[in-house]
């Protein structure tokens, strides 16, 4: 063989394992294979106890083996590779509003908060970490604003979980008002707490990690986010407002792609499965508040204590009302952050 | 004096590079051998440790086929715009790796000619391997380019002029004339390539879909065991890519160091 | 046709459309995007508060950055050249290691090392030092990235430079401050000015490291890249597109600039020589 046959037999023959392992995926995403997109925080809920499970009740059930192909990442990012391409079966996202983006790009067509509890699988609320004993002494949102405490949350931009914070600041804030001085203590309070603020991850996990670094005095976050790290024995305490947002993740099929593998059988099975006793139980081992009502009368009430004026993102109006409020380009907490920086 | 400029140099060396890499190599010891060993064992991160040598080799072979033919080019052709392509050349470097990601999408998108194209194949580009092949591709593109232009440049033609003058034909003059001159450029940009490619996460990050298991590089993995608070995880893979890029780099160098010697 | 003169037209071709293709193309796509609205918008795109506060700091940013390894790189670089000493072999087996190390990796090394949980970060944190989460951590991840440009830039040219015209300087009775500046400096010109335009385009562009050691916050700590990041991620494409368009033009300019003015007399194109250092000391 002459040299340039050799190096293009050499090509070749470096392509075709990918070439051909490609196109292989893509015939064999026929009933056998599922894949699931969530948000990063469930990853170790998913991967250790519902995923396992799920496989072995379906193989009970109709002998097929089915194989799950899971992808963990910030809830936008996911819902933005989805409708970029990303051949999901299934979304798990943090928030509707990203669910929502999904479904505008004609990506799922059936209304998907026609379901049982609006399209929800796991329930969380808005609480504060602090360092073990609490050194601070930090109890309510005032506290969070007091000159000397450094506040942790990530980047509403990037995260869904920053938005669910800050919306609680801004739910709490209206709570806490005097009558008709909603609007301006709010965005007071806002704008003291942001002060507080030195860094801002783009993800709520990497803002865990940053806390876990010996930043700040208190993280905003999700409660299912510390409490499987204080299990694990980290030296935090969890503290929980007396008025906090609900956190309501949803979980749907998408229509398209499901379709187009032709799993929808399964897709649709995995769905009903999330809200099962079983996988219920799971989500309530790694700190999610569960939203079956069978689970929540007897181990729930027990371990997740109900904050006194708990509110939701319904009451407030609604994801699209909300987020165009506080993050729009004229939004409140979009122009607390540029005044903050005029004013230094 | 000579004193104060090296003292000063190991300073500047160890506060940049030296101590933060240390520190990783110490930190992912932390838990001992054993879970170092098993932080790279791991099935997640093996199929990584895969995935990124394959993209890397796929990365190479086109970089170095396509950047030869560029720096042939520029070497020794004249015609309009040859600067600008020049300048166009080390843009890569310029692009943050997270734009070149997003580059993507619009072009293979679902909705585009180029992606109803290769989905009518049945071949997915965007959020499986294909993409992170060309998003590595488009930030290791400079490199052999870089490395071969200048080279070719001082070369000169003398050689190729009398292979052809000898009757050789343009296939045997560039085959056993130009390359073996220039073989050092091509070897040192292919390591630098590696080094790269080895080291790309954005870009992937972006367009990979970052399914475990399955279109994880051992970037991305470094990644997911970060944020799954697998700290000794992230960093013993880390510091496996760190040992083989330094372990090519020296191999480079001790082989040139030779090579130069023996050639007198 | 000469069988020669076939074979550089179809290279020459195979050449510049492989180059549009890779790197034109996805370029243009985005620039599409960003000026789908027309001019206005892409202004209007740019001028956000916190759009232009992010470009501003990352020039600023990347222009420290340059400037200190202007000096350093090329101390380095005069050092790794003209000294033997101890450990030589190793700085410059190192040298190269920031292109091999992924972006992510380098942020979590120095935060790391330089955050308040390792032993060093914490004694910086009591003599009120900031490292991290502040500007002085941007800087960091930029020089850590950008260490090879400048180191290898320089070095092919000082080895260029005839040792005899340094000895000739001396001899000749020029003090060592004074062949440095007169006969040094000038002579190495090209490769610094390689070294610094690179470093300032890649300094521009870093995102893996910065936005894990800087605090992040808009207008203060936000770098250009994080901002893109951030706008893509809430839907803002064309403000995020914009932003790159911008940051790229400037890069493309500032590479322009730097072919221009390191061409030597008489050649067409510049020299961006990467030559290995070879162990025995110049000795011409």
């Amino acid at each position: 063989m002459s040299g340039s046959q050799r190096l293009i037999s050499t090509i070749v023959a470096l392509f075709l394992p990918i070439l051909s392992q490609e196109v292989r995926a893509a015939e064999t995403a026929g009933p056998q294979e599922l894949i699931l997109a969530a948000y990063s925080v469930p990853k170790e809920a998913y991967e250790k106890r519902i995923i396992p499970a799920f496989r072995q009740q379906w193989k009970q059930r109709t002998g097929q083996e089915v194989r799950i192909r899971s992808s963990y990442g910030a809830s936008g990012a996911q819902a933005r590779a989805i409708i970029g391409g990303f051949q999901a079966d299934i979304a798990a996202l943090s928030l509707e509003g990203d669910l929502a983006q999904v479904a505008k790009a004609g990506l799922i067509t059936h209304n998907w908060r026609d379901g049982p509890h609006q399209g929800i699988v796991t329930a969380s609320i808005v609480a504060f970490g602090v360092r073990k004993g609490n050194p601070k002494g930090i109890k309510t949102w005032e506290d969070l604003a007091k000159p000397g405490v450094e506040v942790l949350y990530p980047n509403p931009k990037t995260s869904g979980g920053a938005m669910w914070d800050i919306i609680a600041i801004y739910g709490a804030g209206l709570k806490l008002a005097e009558p008709k001085q909603g609007p301006t203590y709010t965005a007071s309070l806002l704008k003291r707490i942001q002060k507080n603020v030195k860094v801002m991850d783009k993800s709520g996990r990497e803002s865990m990690t940053t806390f876990e670094r010996g930043v700040a005095d208190v993280i905003v976050t999700y409660e299912n986010e510390l409490l499987p790290r204080i299990k694990a024995g980290r030296p935090y305490e969890v503290v929980i407002p007396a008025e906090t947002l609900l956190v309501e993740n949803p979980v749907a099929v998408i229509d398209r792609n499901v379709d187009k593998h032709r799993v929808r059988d399964v897709a649709e099975a995995f769905v009903v499965f999330l809200r099962s006793e079983e996988a219920q139980r799971a989500f309530i081992e790694f700190g999610f508040r569960p939203v079956e009502p069978a689970v929540v009368g007897t181990q729930a009430a027990a371990l997740f204590p109900r904050p006194a004026h708990l509110f939701t993102i319904g009451e407030l109006g609604g994801w699209e009302k909300v987020e165009g409020l506080l993050f729009g380009p004229q939004g409140v907490w979009t122009r607390t952050v540029e005044e903050l920086a005029r004013e230094q | 004096m000579r004193k104060l400029l090296i003292a000063t140099v190991w300073l500047y060396f160890g506060i940049l590079l030296i101590g933060p890499i240390a520190y990783l190599c110490r930190q992912a010891m932390s838990d001992g051998v054993a879970a170092f060993w098993g932080e790279i064992t791991r099935p997640e991160a093996v199929h990584g440790f895969k995935l990124t040598t394959e993209i890397t080799v796929i990365v190479l072979v086109l970089n170095l086929i396509f950047g030869t033919v560029t720096a042939l080019v520029l070497a020794r052709q004249q015609f309009k715009g040859r600067t600008l392509l020049s300048g166009l050349i080390d843009l890569p470097f310029a692009v943050s790796p997270v734009i070149a990601g997003f580059m993507l999408v619009p072009l293979f998108g679902p909705e585009t000619l180029l992606g109803m194209f290769f989905g009518a194949l049945e071949i997915k580009v965007l959020f499986a391997v294909p993409a992170m092949v060309l998003a590595t591709l488009f930030v290791t593109f400079p490199f052999v380019v870089r490395e071969l232009t200048p080279v070719l440049q001082t070369l000169g033609k003398a050689g190729e002029e009398s292979a052809r003058t000898l009757g050789a034909n343009e296939w045997q003059v560039f085959l056993k004339v130009t390359l073996p001159a220039v073989r050092w450029g091509l070897v040192y940009g292919a390591t630098l390539t590696i080094a790269r490619a080895i080291g790309e996460f954005g870009a992937v990050l972006v367009v990979s879909g970052n399914v475990l298991l399955l279109t994880q590089t051992a970037t991305l993995h470094i990644y997911q065991s970060y944020v799954d608070f697998n700290y000794v995880g992230a960093y013993a893979v880390a510091m496996v890519l760190i040992v083989v890029s330094f372990a090519i780099l020296t191999v480079l160098e001790v082989a040139r160091v030779r090579a130069t010697a023996s050639d007198g | 046709m000469k069988p020669q003169t076939l074979a550089s037209i179809a290279l020459r071709s195979a050449a510049i459309g492989y180059v549009l293709c890779l790197v034109l193309l996805p370029l243009l796509v985005i620039g599409k995007q960003s000026l789908a609205g027309g001019l206005a918008s892409f202004l209007e795109d740019i001028r956000q508060p916190q759009a232009a506060a992010a470009i501003v700091l990352t020039l600023e940013m990347a222009l420290v950055t340059t400037m200190i390894h202007a000096v350093f790189g090329t101390l380095s670089a005069l050092a790794l050249i003209r000294y033997e000493f101890p450990g030589r072999w190793f700085l410059n087996a190192v040298v190269d290691l920031p292109f091999a190390i992924p972006t992510l990796v380098a942020g979590l090394m120095i935060a790391a090392i330089y955050g308040t949980t390792s032993p060093l970060g914490a004694w910086l944190q009591q003599g009120g030092i900031a490292v991290l989460y502040d500007t002085p951590g941007i800087v960091l991840a930029m020089l850590f990235v950008t260490m090879p440009f400048m180191i290898r830039a320089v070095q092919p040219v000082l080895m260029e430079l005839e040792r005899e015209q340094e000895e000739a300087a001396y001899t000749l009775g020029a003090g060592r401050w004074a062949t440095f500046w007169k006969v040094i400096v000038p002579g190495m010109m090209p490769g610094l000015l390689t070294g610094v335009f690179l470093t300032f385009v890649r300094a521009l562009g870093e995102f893996g490291s910065v936005v894990i050691v800087a605090g992040n916050i808009p207008m203060k700590t936000q770098v250009a890249p994080v901002y893109v990041y951030g706008e893509i991620e809430s839907y803002n494409p064309r403000g995020a597109t914009s932003v790159s368009v911008l940051i790229l033009l400037i890069s493309f300019a500032a590479l322009v600039i730097m072919e221009r003015l390191t061409r030597p007399p008489g050649e067409r194109l510049p020299i961006l020589v990467h030559r290995r250092l070879t162990v025995e000391p110049l000795n011409r």
